[in-house]
């Protein structure tokens, strides 16, 4: 699924640029938003293959949207990725009940990154 | 900075330069002329270190056998290009601000102004100048001016000479700049005779001393730009000392607009005119007829850059007592590098200032790790202790600007920038912000003071080109992406690395290499 369409979501516009080269270095579409709303309004219009979700954003954090969007039937098939500079094992416990599919810790390895997507990716597909 | 013996020399030898001038030269043609070792330098330490190499031979056998290397070095290679009217800002407050302000400090026996072009190559910059003083108050005032523009490449500046521009050094100005100074000649455009005639060429190396008498006084501006990217410190310290004599007292050295004199030179006096940088030699006291009349106000003293931010504004103070003692150059309406405290004292003990630089340690640990909440409170903590803790305010302005509070952050930054006005990162919270507001002008002016303060604050060039890129300007994208590469290579472990969010220096440096790729095939894509 090289060409799929991701949705990056950070509110920082220099990490959004990061993860923008790493996502288009391993072949995938790209699109952005910078808050939770965007990020929220964007996955229900433009339908991604996949989210990459940054935890801390402005006007609805990521694990809100995280958990909006599995909530709902209709775009709970979308894997999520978060992204959180958190360790403790309650941030991860959290990350789970909103129902991400996975959860990255940074500092981000684009190596990790990519990897995670692509297996995000296979299980849809398979 | 990464351990030297770690890392790839970075001195050339002249074999080694030779070595890969001839490699290029016969398989790009592009001739490097000595002058061009420095610049050859950079790129291939740009290159070579990027791959992990040690020594200039290990990179050479890639070279010879990669053509996409060879590609990618020649794109670093073949920047220094130059144009009409680049950074026209510059221009302007040279027409509207430096003439009259050197006019006025001038003897009235004084019918002379002389501008010197340091480095004009084929005679874009020398001619701009002629045009902005065509337009600036001197012809009024009887005073007729001459500008000289040198280079070290002959052929360079037999093109000056010849004055005749392909359409595309044209291409980015306007229809009404180029119906007024340029007429259509064989071949292309070339400035109309009366730009021309102001301007005369000469061969002159300027790292060749002593200079030669005619170059050794009496200038009232000089133009040097980008110099200081090219040489190395010891030799572009060698050059602008040398500027400095050269120049009359009151008169402006130009510089380009991404570089600093800071650990440089601190004999010029830093003035900002309109958003641009400039040098000016103090006039001294004796020469005081000039006390309280119209100059720009300089805007800082040269300090080293680097804070420590988890060290409270007291640490400052020895360097406070340096300045203000070290008298070395003439009277100035400097802006106090710390004002007076107006709010609560430092702390009264030793043990009180360690505590609380430990509280804002933590409050920046927190920061990278990605709580901002967190790292807030923490702050406060330190702040209800010492409200002008400069580590302190700055953490809780980036956790601020994290969170997602803006007015509180620019304040905090601001607050700062009170304290100490040669903050960094106070002036990259500050773009940030400007950024996720949306304010492109506003975040474009910070970052650029961000680089003016401290030039190897890498994000602040990396947010310059993509601002650049946003706006389609891809060659001063171009340039600033390999700005960033450059300061990433000088500074990989600098200030600006608290801001990279949970990522390492490595990506910044792929996400730069392949934005610069992008922008060199003009493209946008967002």
């Amino acid at each position: 699924m090289a060409n799929a369409r991701i949705l990056a979501v950070d509110d920082s516009p220099t990490i959004l640029e990061m993860i923008k080269a790493i996502l288009l270095s391993g072949g995938y579409e790209v699109i952005t938003a910078t808050d939770g709303a965007e990020a929220l309004e964007t996955a229900r219009a433009e339908m991604p293959d996949l989210i990459l979700l940054d935890v801390m954003l402005p006007k609805l954090d990521g694990y809100r949207v995280c958990r909006l969007l599995k909530f709902d039937q209709k775009y709970k098939g979308i894997p999520i990725i978060m992204l959180t500079a958190k360790t403790e094992e309650q941030a991860m416990a959290t990350g789970i009940r909103t129902g991400a599919n996975q959860y990255l810790t940074k500092p981000i390895e684009p190596e990790r990154l990519l990897s995670a997507v692509a297996e995000e990716l296979a299980k849809v597909q398979g | 900075m990464s351990n030297p013996a770690d890392s790839l020399r970075k001195d050339l030898s002249p074999a080694e330069f030779q070595r890969f001038r001839d490699w290029i030269h016969h398989h790009s043609g592009i001739y490097l002329e000595e002058s061009k070792v420095d610049s050859l330098r950079i790129s291939l330490v740009t290159r070579a270190t990027r791959l992990g190499f040690l020594e200039y031979d290990e990179y050479f056998d890639v070279l010879s056998r990669d053509e996409d290397e060879f590609k990618e070095l020649m794109n670093l290679v073949t920047i220094n290009e130059t144009s009409f009217f680049r950074f026209p800002a510059q221009f302007d407050a040279l027409r509207d601000q430096v003439i009259p302000e050197i006019l006025e400090h001038k003897p009235r026996a004084s019918r002379s102004f002389r501008v010197w072009s340091a480095g004009c190559s084929t005679g874009e910059e020398p001619y701009t100048v002629s045009m902005s003083l065509l337009d600036s108050v001197l012809e009024s005032r009887g005073v007729r001016p001459e500008i000289l523009g040198t280079d070290v490449s002959t052929q360079a500046l037999d093109r000056a000479r010849a004055a005749t521009y392909p359409a595309k050094s044209l291409a980015s100005l306007s229809q009404n700049v180029v119906q007024r100074w340029f007429e259509p000649v064989k071949g292309g455009h070339r400035p109309v005779k009366r730009v021309r005639d102001l301007v005369s060429f000469s061969y002159h190396n300027l790292i060749k001393e002593p200079y030669p008498i005619l170059f050794t006084g009496n200038w009232d501006i000089v133009f040097c730009r980008n110099v200081t990217i090219y040489f190395r410190p010891d030799s572009t310290r060698r050059v602008v000392n040398n500027f400095y004599e050269s120049l009359n007292p009151g008169g402006y050295l130009f510089i380009g607009h991404s570089e600093t004199l800071t650990s440089i030179s601190d004999r010029f006096e830093p003035v900002e005119i309109g958003g641009v940088f400039l040098y000016r030699k103090p006039i001294p006291k004796s020469e005081g007829i000039f006390a309280g009349t119209s100059f720009a106000k300089p805007v800082r003293p040269e300090r080293r850059r680097t804070v420590d931010l988890s060290r409270g504004s007291r640490s400052d103070t020895p360097s406070r007592t340096t300045s203000a003692d070290s008298g070395a150059s003439a009277p100035r309406k400097r802006i106090p590098a710390r004002p007076t405290p107006s709010v609560a004292p430092a702390p009264a003990t030793p043990e009180a200032a360690l505590e609380i630089d430990a509280i804002v340690r933590q409050a920046h640990v927190l920061m990278e790790q990605g709580e901002p909440m967190k790292a807030r409170t923490q702050a406060e903590l330190a702040l209800a202790k010492d409200p002008r803790h400069i580590g302190a305010l700055l953490a809780r302005a980036h956790a601020n600007a994290d969170i997602g509070d803006f007015a509180a952050a620019v304040s905090d930054a601001n607050e700062a920038l009170r304290v100490n006005p040669l903050l960094a990162s106070a002036r990259y919270i500050l773009g940030i912000i400007y950024l996720r507001q949306e304010d492109a002008q506003r975040a474009l002016n910070e970052f650029k003071r961000t680089i003016y303060i401290d030039p190897e604050f890498v994000l602040a060039h990396f947010n310059v080109a993509n601002l650049y890129r946003a706006q389609g300007s891809m060659d001063d994208a171009c340039r600033e992406y390999e700005n960033a590469l450059r300061a990433l290579y000088l500074s990989p472990e600098g200030e600006w690395t608290a801001f990279l969010g949970g990522f390492k220096p490595d990506l910044l440096a792929k996400t730069c290499e392949r934005s610069l790729i992008e922008c060199r095939k003009g493209t946008t894509r967002r």
